[in-house]
């Protein structure tokens, strides 16, 4: 890894230049959430005093503010609400254009906006079905006792289910 | 203590892809704002807020209050610090001098906001955005750009109530021309609806003229209490009358509707209520027209006209001049463009001078105006009402 312009930085992982979230215990106490992602399941926390389902996964509960969370299971696929194609402007790190996207309902759970993958421009069309899909992102190079260790890391989008 | 707080003195940068450091705008504008009201010494500003989003990142600057204080020859002694709200940081900066006017913590407060966005290679702001929304949750989904989440609601928006192409192209052709009267706007010439219906596609159905640019640029106001003002100011005096800034979700999961903005409704409904008026007493608005389907929504949802009815209603000119209610007199972000910071604040000068009656382009009679804008994942949402009279 080289940084043209800044030779200090030659070498350096920069956290503020990483479109990606941090995934390690180290760093994030909702790291369960990618350990269960890297098992292809799609989860969220349950607050066990009041029964709220939150997403993103929380610490503490938004609507009785308990800390008694738990892990639960979350449908992992759901049907086009609407969708739309960037023809320009993607961003980097998000491959060639179209970058399609789609308000997801997840079977009542949530409607999401998310990034659809695996997906031809034209392709997707409302009332499809998609489900979720993971793909490995770079890993993070951490300190780790004085050496550096690569924390491997994943995320998810979705892709139609044919 | 419970003072009334003016509006005195309004001025900005050139907007624009521009050569110069963030300070050098933020200087530019200091310098544009004494000269509209040659009153007020400047040595008598006791207190700076300065209004920026990307300062960390595109100009790698925290603590940037005391650099700019230094920088437009202020010495602040009640308040000296930074406001960001993204799109909305101005007038977050705007609400907060206007609380400590009213509450006695301070007397001339000066109100800057401004960015410098263009970087030695471009992709970087761009990636910068990644910042804006939820970057754990939205940020990888490829949801930092805008055009893709006001695309969706503009897809919803005309399927839901019928609005069209052409009324989204009304409110792009209306606000360039404004900005082509306006020589610090970024676009100095106005686009005819056939190269609003004919340019390239973004995100389907917005296409280039829908959406408002990166700027450079910055903007500065001077606010005090009424007291000074009748000492500082000969011109009509403007007071700021009522506020109300919210927020209801912020990752797009969270979203409670797409095509209704609760959040808009809530901070309409609580600044038109402190300023003791209803929607139709706005005279002349401000509102954040990021993209063309804001501008719609925002009709709507600060009821000015019904909702699903923003379509017809800027279609047929009701918020151009002539209208019920002039909006972005003065090109709007879609014109002048949108360094982050510094947009609250362009809106701010404009509707003072549309109050005192000295604007490019006066809509006869103002007596209110209002200010919106929206901020991150429309996850906030900020409104301003002013007045020739206190509450």
């Amino acid at each position: 890894m080289t940084t043209p312009g800044i030779s200090v930085l030659d070498g350096k992982y920069m956290v503020t230049m990483d479109l990606f979230p941090q995934q390690s215990k180290e760093f994030n106490q909702v790291y369960a959430f990618y350990e269960n992602l890297k098992q292809g399941r799609f989860t969220t926390t349950k607050c066990a005093d009041c029964g709220a389902e939150s997403f993103p996964p929380r610490v503490m509960c938004p609507e009785c503010f308990s800390t008694n969370m738990q892990w639960i299971d979350w449908p992992n696929e759901g049907t086009v609400i609407e969708f739309t194609e960037e023809v320009v402007g993607v961003p980097l790190g998000f491959g060639k254009a179209p970058l399609v996207h789609a308000l997801v309902d997840l079977q009542g759970k949530k409607t999401m906006f998310v990034r659809v993958i695996n997906c031809a421009e034209g392709q997707l069309k409302v009332g499809d079905k998609v489900r979720v899909a993971v793909f490995d992102v770079d890993p993070v190079p951490q300190e780790v006792k004085g050496g550096i260790q690569e924390i491997p890391r994943v995320f998810y989008a979705f892709e139609p289910v044919t | 203590m419970d003072r009334n707080v003016c509006i005195i003195a309004g001025g900005m940068s050139k907007w624009g892809v521009r050569n110069g450091s963030q300070r050098d705008f933020f200087q530019e504008a200091a310098k544009a704002c004494y000269e509209d009201n040659l009153q007020v010494n400047p040595k008598e500003i006791d207190g700076l807020l300065v209004a920026s989003a990307y300062t960390e990142r595109t100009s790698y600057q925290t603590h940037l209050a005391p650099l700019v204080a230094e920088h437009i020859g202020v010495k602040p002694k009640s308040i000296c610090a930074r406001v960001e709200l993204l799109c909305a940081s101005g007038s977050s900066a705007i609400i907060l001098a206007f609380g400590l006017i009213k509450a006695g913590q301070a007397d001339v407060v000066m109100v800057m906001g401004g960015e410098k966005l263009y970087t030695p290679q471009k992709w970087e702001v761009f990636y910068s955005e990644l910042a804006s929304v939820d970057h754990d949750w939205d940020g990888p989904q490829g949801l930092g750009l805008p055009p893709p989440v006001f695309a969706m609601v503009a897809k919803q928006h005309m399927k839901q109530y019928g609005t069209t192409k052409e009324q989204l192209g009304a409110i792009s052709v209306k606000n360039r021309r404004n900005a082509a009267l306006n020589p610090k706007a970024q676009f100095q010439q106005g686009i005819t609806k056939d190269e609003y219906m004919n340019a390239r596609p973004i995100v389907q159905p917005l296409s280039l003229f829908d959406c408002c640019p990166i700027t450079d640029g910055a903007a500065g106001v001077i606010l005090c209490a009424e007291e000074k003002a009748k000492q500082l100011t000969d011109k009509p005096l403007v007071y700021l009358r009522g506020t109300g800034q919210a927020s209801v979700n912020n990752m797009s999961a969270n979203m409670p509707s797409w095509t209704t903005w609760e959040a808009l409704k809530i901070a309409g409904q609580e600044a038109y209520r402190k300023a003791k008026i209803e929607p139709k007493d706005v005279k002349v608005a401000m509102t954040h027209d990021c993209f063309t389907i804001s501008e719609i929504i925002e009709m709507e949802d600060l009821g000015f006209c019904k909702k699903g009815e923003g379509g017809p209603f800027v279609g047929e000119g009701q918020n151009d001049l002539g209208g019920k209610v002039p909006t972005n007199t003065d090109g709007g972000l879609l014109g002048c463009g949108h360094p982050f910071g510094g947009t609250g604040i362009r809106q701010a000068i404009e509707v003072m001078k549309q109050l005192r009656g000295d604007a490019t382009q006066q809509v006869k009679g103002a007596d209110i105006g209002l200010t919106h804008n929206l901020s991150g994942f429309i996850a906030a949402h900020t409104v301003l009402v002013y007045g020739r009279e206190p509450v």
